[in-house]
């Protein structure tokens, strides 16, 4: 078994991270479904707001998991959650409201399978796998269900294949300009993985902090959110997509400068143009 | 005729293109110290060695840049579904994944370097505005060629993925040449230059990195103009003439032997480049001598 090297001790627990992460999460998707209820586009950035939920939820995971020395898997890790998240998640997709709860389920299921594996038959043998996998494949379905429905204003399979295209001003049904016949499923893939995998990535190392960390898992979610606004344009409503781009330009800024503050706070030395400093005893 | 004709065409311009990304791509990534050279500034302040190098631990260069091109064409491919110009489109794409790099690039340093307050490392702010500027130019270039260059995949030879998938796949290709072509020149030459050439990197030299330059400290802004000669067009190259020999087998050999053709071609190109390879390799070794054995190397020291 491999020596736990815990980061940073303290700070907001694990399971109080993970409750307010999954109602987070689950929240903000249904709250996408007042589109259908009031027969708008306009709450579809709730979608990447429980994305964000989800996302830092996922951070703190990976910052348990890979504190066993698991330095260059941290990226492997967010690739692995969203492996077997997006698989849960478009067979979710079929089970029209019960979507986001059947996601969690099926991602539980199938990330236990892969935290088995991986511990008992590839002898990784981290205490923590099974649960932390587990945890990273619900967290995988949920940010890319809410960012998809940030992106379609929808969750529900069928609606994610429909796309249209107009020729000469008649518009005809065409499967490639959907959601997923377009494949920008795939660029919400890559922006979910990253966005999960780079706050303790990014923040890993002795003087890592919780808060820090966190925060950075915030800011990577408001910035993933803003490419999705972007191309959230060619599916819904021009409003709809301008106040969703509104709300994740507004977010990342607060949530950058507020990471910037937190690495100030937390920096050796915060120098300007200064030369190499020596450190006593050094060369 | 005609239409191989229109697809060698299209297959030289796509090559071309493929070029100036992997070019660009490996400058990148070695002026903001990403992928494996990186874990050796990570570790050199745990050794005692402060240094003002970049650290742009962002995860391996082939999913960043998978990202970064799947955001580009992604958002262009959006633009174009709502009748944007197609090089407007790519041109905004590009942009916004440049920001979006940029952003991240960012945010990596000053996490790693805050997390190494214990060794006594202070972020240097100047580098924050002097080489996030200039890696986020050269990821531009290599963004938007790699996303053009799939356009016309797409649109001129009619390749069946959609234009972001597309990015998506070769966006992790160009991260991969970039990565295991270029970086050996910097991680093994570049941050060594001390060590005896050819001799390898003891791990007791581990982090003890160049950090001074011929006048004054060395910035990470140095490694640009040493990846410019070296291994910026070894990966340029590399990437190049994976797309150029991807497109040209598919044109030419298609339609033979029941669509087959392709692949025989494909399985052929590979056994000459490993006989290249490996006629390179012994001719290296032949011409620049064998590498001094350990005990030799402890005598002279």
């Amino acid at each position: 078994m491999t020596v736990k090297m815990e980061a940073s001790a303290g700070g907001i627990p694990h399971d109080t991270v993970m409750a307010y992460g999954l109602i987070g999460s689950l929240v903000g998707i249904y709250l996408t479904y007042l589109n259908v209820l009031s027969g708008t586009e306009i709450f579809s950035f709730f979608g990447g707001l429980a994305a964000i939920a989800a996302l830092v939820w996922g951070a703190n995971t990976i910052k348990h998991l890979c504190s066993y020395g698991l330095g260059t898997g941290v990226p492997s890790a967010g690739m692995i959650a969203l492996g077997s998240g997006a698989i849960a998640m478009i067979f979710a997709s079929r089970y029209g409201m019960l979507a986001p709860i059947v996601a969690v389920i099926v991602a539980g299921i199938l990330g236990a399978i892969v935290g088995f594996v991986s511990n008992k038959i590839v002898n990784m043998n981290i205490p923590v796998m099974e649960r932390s996998l587990t945890e990273l494949s619900i967290v995988g379905a949920m940010s890319l269900m809410g960012f998809t429905a940030m992106l379609g204003g929808t969750f529900i399979f069928d609606e994610m294949v429909a796309g249209t295209s107009t020729f000469l001003g008649f518009v005809f049904a065409d499967y490639g300009m959907s959601i997923i016949g377009g494949s920008t499923l795939a660029v919400t893939f890559m922006l979910a993985a990253i966005a999960l995998q780079h706050p303790f990535n990014a923040c890993l190392g002795p003087g890592e902090q919780q808060d820090r960390t966190l925060m950075l898992g915030a800011e990577c979610g408001f910035l993933s959110m803003i490419p999705i606004a972007l191309m959230s344009f060619a599916f819904i409503s021009f409003a709809s997509a301008v106040i969703a781009l509104l709300v994740s330009v507004a977010g990342w800024c607060w949530t950058y400068v507020q990471f910037i503050e937190l690495s100030k706070r937390d920096a050796y030395a915060w120098l300007d143009a200064k030369p190499i400093h020596e450190p006593k005893g050094g060369e | 005729m005609e239409n191989i004709l229109f697809g060698i065409g299209i297959t030289a311009v796509a090559g071309a293109l493929a070029t100036i990304a992997g070019a660009a791509e490996d400058t990148e990534s070695d002026i903001g110290s990403q992928g494996d050279p990186n874990s050796q500034v990570q570790l050199a302040p745990q050794m005692g060695f402060i240094h003002r190098i970049y650290n742009k631990a962002i995860s391996g260069e082939p999913p960043a840049y998978g990202l970064w091109c799947a955001i580009g064409a992604g958002v262009a491919w959006a633009f174009m579904a709502v009748q944007v110009n197609a090089i407007l489109a790519i041109i905004l794409g590009s942009l916004v994944a440049t920001l979006v790099q940029g952003a991240y690039a960012t945010t990596a340093y000053l996490g790693r370097t805050a997390s190494l307050a214990n060794f006594e490392q202070p972020v240097y702010i100047d580098l924050i505005r002097s080489v996030t500027t200039v890696t986020m130019a050269h990821a531009f270039v290599a963004i938007f060629t790699t996303v053009a260059m799939c356009y016309l995949m797409n649109t001129a030879l009619g390749h069946p993925f959609p234009l972001p998938l597309l990015a998506l796949v070769w966006g992790i290709a160009l991260g991969a040449a970039g990565s295991a072509t270029g970086n050996p020149f910097y991680g093994k030459e570049r941050q060594y230059q001390e060590q005896p050439f050819g001799a390898g990197v003891s791990i007791s030299a581990s982090g003890t990195i160049v950090r001074y330059g011929e006048a004054g400290q060395r910035s990470s802004l140095d490694n640009g103009w040493f990846t410019s000669k070296m291994g910026g067009p070894a990966s340029g190259i590399c990437f190049g003439l994976i797309v150029f020999f991807e497109l040209w087998r598919t044109v030419i050999f298609e339609h033979m032997a029941g669509g087959w053709g392709a692949v025989i071609v494909g399985v052929v190109l590979i056994f000459i480049f490993m006989a290249l390879d490996r006629y390179i390799e012994v001719w290296a070794r032949k011409t620049f001598g064998p590498y001094a054995k350990p005990e030799e190397a402890e005598a002279t020291a």
